[in-house]
């Protein structure tokens, strides 16, 4: 399936059967059938994601009390309101945001030329598939205690131990007592654990390309360098964007490994939104607050989602995301 | 550089051999050291130079963790958890996968759209009605419930994913069935998820890592302490003021091995379910 | 007639039907609390005291419930919203006002009848932090305080005031620090405004404006800056992290403030190191630490509070404490501090003498969110960022707002 499952290969053998099997098969059910498919799952999805969303967005129209027995407030739009007016929300907005960017292209470059170079490797490519793919297997809730400990301060860190031995630092650094080394830190784990997944998708695209293709090209002078730009990129485009899109939606929604490394601190300055908001909520009780952040960062997720599609996924009709 | 000659092909080789090796290094030095630490003894206090390698391999820190009382119990809960979850999710996404490829019926763009939405937002976000529901429903405090809840979560994503896998599927095998008077269960459970095998193996290896690792569910849900999971008996083990590092390790990584085993057992069949999977765009 | 008369006989039966099935079937009651769930106070309690108490009471069976403290505050909020809380909780005595004005604890000292000779008989400063609006929620479980904990192979004589503390500055082998600490929360900085002489509000806690923001305040925080700006102090104060230990064991920070729990951990890791411990040194306040410890209440939700309140009185007792002293848990009763377990004590002297003084953090329920503007102010001016008086001025603005919100 690996390989027939490629797009390019794909893409014009794939449209024509599924039309001819609209009509083809359309006769052979009862109309109640497909419901009978799609109703256990959806009954289980209505009652533990939809209808929980629709309760959250009820309680962010309140100053919402959570101890029973207390009433809540309704208080209509001003907690919406609130959000837009709080400067800590934009500013774990932007961190957020600047987590995506970082990492997904952290993610990509290095899954991409993984992918490359372990699809050229001679030998032991499965080898080097299964150990770069480990640290995606792992526990988010184990690898971030695991990070605190690799990058604590003193020289004792294993981080700072061996920078200084490579003569990279000076002396020790301290590195989750500010944002901008404690960023290092979390953008760190979010690319370690993220790029094995990204090369197995690339190279599975990779390995998708016919060899007579490279041959062709090889034949025609060009050099390694130009052939990925312009033949291999181009070939896997749409692989490239699917990996984008899925690593920027789980990009926004980075949550454990910050609360588990910095909390947020030191001073919000590494908060990011879930965190943010699970401290607004659980921290100081604002639940109704807690909610009208999520609906808003749902909404920016679900916004900078849909303009990706149409910034990259432009002519690519299949693309449904 | 025109097309390049035998002898600079084999050092090119060896380059990016050498340069793969040391991404492997990368990969693992994290994974290494938390085992060292865990090997190492008690460790409140980071000792100088850290190792890799342990100087002494001792197995006090995993004594002391099984020896608690709970470890085992969680870790045993957390299987059973997650074990249901795959199973339970593999089984409903499937069928709904199923229902969204091949079938036709009213409501089906709405409903499908309402799914890829539900893949953008965090689940963090439905913590609370999703405990009180829980505790109307009298599902807090109970295995079967959390494994409910967890199964939702991921429900959203993996239909997307398998609907894909099964679209791609030629549809002549089950065409010829369908015509031998098969019903739609017989196409579904005798050919089509047979085809499926390689992306139903992701899906399950996924919602199982899923389950598995969750924590913030777990340690409001499960207040029984006989029902805890490893994660929440791994965060027990670090201490109010100061932790041993070691015993922290000791349990995590009785948490990821099975991962690993898991992973490496299913790769095959595992890689070709993502790549189908990811390459669908 | 006949109808009353049978209603009242099926009144009677289900009054009575319950009890008769609860004096046979033994009630279960849960105790939450953050005790490290391998640690020596969780096996005391589990292998030792439950048993001791449901041999006394055969009817109550007592489940204790491990959490990890980042998790708990959390996990009891959850819990309350869907009135599925324990029935007691070991409570950190920081959070004892906001969930008492939460509504999720039983008042004491309206519900529990001999809460009066319960009260009198533990030290007054915890059993402060239980009061909220005049009533009680809680006892005092277990009491702490930090002391000033020296290295004596590089500080031979411990410092008597802060000022020949900072002189040691001057005596400093390169790569060392004199002192160290892990972040700016209360429990860190307090000691040291108190110690200058500040508070945060007035005694009655409805202003912090010349307190927090009053000369003595400002100079403490100053002095912090000063110390990490010359880089006699470490930079710990800004980090957060695991490191102010392995300084202090390495040879690299001489001293640092710290709870009894220090020599447990100690013993087992660095067996032969010889630790320090001295009253927190001395400004114009005088040797002033910070209260630590847990109170144990019990949820206004609870369906067993007879039960319930049997083991809290029985967590009073003097074998109760006597025997979670032995694992580094200083009792809170009046009566055993002639006890010869405490006047032959290897370390608890200093402690018991620092706690003397030792004051309480502001008993306040919105002092989760008092400690994030206090500690945040301090972080600017320990970063250089802002003067000490502009953003001891604003967090006074700050602090203001939160006292009049509640």
């Amino acid at each position: 399936m690996s390989i027939n499952s490629v797009p390019q290969q794909r893409s014009t053998a794939r449209t024509i059967p599924q039309r001819r099997a609209t009509h083809l098969t359309k006769p052979y059910y009862r109309p109640y059938i497909p419901y009978l498919f799609i109703l256990p799952g959806l009954a289980l999805y209505l009652l533990w994601s939809v209808y929980p969303l629709a309760y959250q967005l009820h309680i962010s129209f309140y100053d919402w009390r959570i101890i029973p027995g207390q009433t809540s407030e309704y208080v209509g739009l001003a907690n919406y309101q609130a959000v837009f007016a709080d400067r800590t929300f934009w500013l774990a907005m932007q961190n957020t945001a600047l987590y995506a960017i970082v990492t997904v292209a952290g993610q990509m470059i290095i899954g991409l030329t993984l992918a490359i170079l372990v699809n050229r490797v001679a030998v032991a490519k499965r080898f080097f598939r299964t150990v770069y793919y480990l640290p995606v297997v792992t526990s988010w809730v184990v690898v971030s205690f695991l990070f605190v400990y690799l990058f604590s301060p003193g020289e004792a860190g294993l981080i700072n131990f061996v920078l200084t031995k490579l003569g990279m630092i000076n002396e020790p650094i301290s590195w989750l007592a500010n944002s901008n080394t404690a960023w290092i830190a979390i953008y760190s784990l979010g690319i370690w654990k993220g790029m094995g997944w990204a090369m197995v998708i690339f190279l599975a695209a990779l390995q998708g390309i016919p060899p007579e293709l490279y041959e062709a090209a090889a034949i025609d002078g060009a050099t390694e360098i130009q052939r990925i730009r312009f033949m291999t990129l181009p070939l896997i485009r749409r692989t490239i964007f699917f990996v984008l899109i899925a690593l920027m939606i789980g990009g926004f929604q980075v949550f454990i490994s910050v609360l588990l490394i910095t909390g947020g601190g030191p001073l919000h300055r590494t908060e990011v939104a879930l965190t943010y908001m699970f401290d607004e909520a659980f921290g100081d009780l604002n639940f109704g607050y807690g909610a009208a952040l999520s609906y808003v960062l749902a909404l920016v997720i679900v916004v900078v989602s849909l303009v990706q599609s149409r910034l990259f996924g432009r002519g690519d009709q299949d693309v449904e995301y | 550089m025109i097309a390049t000659s035998g002898s600079q092909q084999r050092i090119l080789n060896i380059v990016i051999f050498l340069v793969l090796c040391a991404g492997v290094f990368i990969a693992v030095a994290p994974l290494l050291y938390m085992a060292s630490t865990a090997l190492g003894g008690v460790a409140y206090v980071q000792t100088y130079p850290p190792r890799l390698i342990p100087e002494t391999i001792n197995f006090e820190n995993f004594e002391q963790a099984f020896a608690s009382r709970n470890f085992l119990r969680a870790a045993l809960n957390s299987g059973y958890i997650a074990v249901s979850t795959a199973v339970l999710v593999t089984a409903l996404a499937s069928t709904m996968a199923y229902g969204f490829a091949r079938f036709e019926f009213r409501g089906k763009k709405i409903i499908f759209g309402a799914l890829l939405i539900m893949i953008m937002i965090p689940g963090v976000v439905l913590l609370i009605p999703q405990f009180i529901l829980a505790k109307n429903l009298g599902l807090l405090n109970s295995l079967p419930g959390i494994i409910l809840v967890y199964s939702a979560g991921p429900l959203a994503f993996n239909t997307f994913l398998l609907r894909g896998f099964f679209e791609n599927l030629p549809r002549e095998i089950e065409e010829s069935a369908i015509i031998d008077g098969a019903s739609a269960f017989t196409v579904f459970w005798r050919i089509m998820l047979p085809l499926a095998a390689p992306a139903i193996s992701t899906v399950a290896v996924f919602s199982f890592l899923g389950a598995w690792d969750e924590y913030l569910l777990a340690l409001n849900f499960l207040t029984d302490e006989s029902l805890r999971t490893l994660p929440i008996a791994i965060a027990n083990f670090r201490g109010q003021h100061a932790s041993n590092w070691g015993l922290v390790f000791a349990g995590s990584l009785t948490a990821v091995i099975p991962t690993i085993l898991l992973f490496v057992v299913f790769q095959r069949y595992f890689i070709q379910g993502i790549t189908s999977g990811g390459v669908r765009g | 007639m006949k109808t009353k008369i049978s209603l009242a006989v099926l009144f009677l039966l289900v009054a009575v039907v319950p009890i008769s099935l609860a004096q046979d079937e033994p009630v279960t009651i849960t105790f939450w609390h953050t005790y490290n769930e391998v640690s020596a106070e969780n096996q005391t309690l589990v292998d030792t005291l439950i048993p001791m108490f449901e041999a006394e009471h055969p009817n109550i069976n007592v489940e204790s419930v491990p959490y990890p403290y980042d998790g708990f505050r959390q996990a009891l909020l959850t819990s309350a919203a869907g009135g599925e809380g324990p029935d007691l909780v070991r409570l950190d005595i920081i959070w004892s006002p906001e969930f008492a004005a939460q509504g999720i604890l039983m008042n004491l000292s309206e519900q529990m009848p001999d809460f009066q000779q319960y009260a009198d008989a533990v030290f007054p400063g915890p059993l402060s932090t239980n009061a909220y609006e005049g009533a009680y929620y809680g006892l005092p479980l277990d009491t702490n305080t930090r002391v000033f904990i020296y290295n004596p192979a590089v500080m031979p004589t411990p410092p008597e005031t802060i000022d020949e503390l900072a002189a040691m500055c001057e005596s400093l082998p390169e790569g060392s620090f004199v002192f160290s600490d892990g972040g700016t929360s209360g429990w860190n900085l307090l000691p040291w405004i108190w110690s200058f002489g500040g508070d945060v509000t007035d005694a009655e806690i409805t202003t912090a404006t010349g307190y927090v923001n009053g000369e003595q305040s400002v100079a403490a925080i100053q002095f912090l800056a000063d110390m990490l700006q010359s880089g006699c102090f470490s930079d710990g104060f800004i980090g957060s992290g695991i490191d102010t230990w392995g300084g202090y064991f390495g040879g690299t920070i001489s001293s640092m403030l710290e709870g009894p729990w220090l020599y447990p951990t100690a013993e087992s890791q660095y067996p032969d190191f010889e630790i320090g411990a001295a009253l927190m040194p001395a400004g114009e306040g005088g040797h002033i630490s910070v209260v630590g410890g847990e109170n144990v209440v019990v949820s206004a939700g609870t369906e067993n509070p007879e039960e319930a309140l049997e083991f809290l009185r029985f967590t009073q007792s003097e074998a109760y404490q006597l025997a979670m002293s032995g694992v580094g848990q200083l009792t809170v009763l009046n009566s055993l501090l002639e006890n010869e377990y405490f006047t032959n004590h290897p370390y608890y002297g200093v402690f018991l003498e620092q706690l003397q003084t030792a004051r309480a953090r502001t008993p306040h329920p919105a002092y989760n969110d008092i400690e994030t503007v206090l500690g945040d102010a301090a972080q600017l001016v320990l970063r250089g960022e802002m003067p000490a008086q502009e953003a001891m001025d604003l967090a006074a603005e700050e602090i203001d707002a939160l006292l009049a919100g509640s």
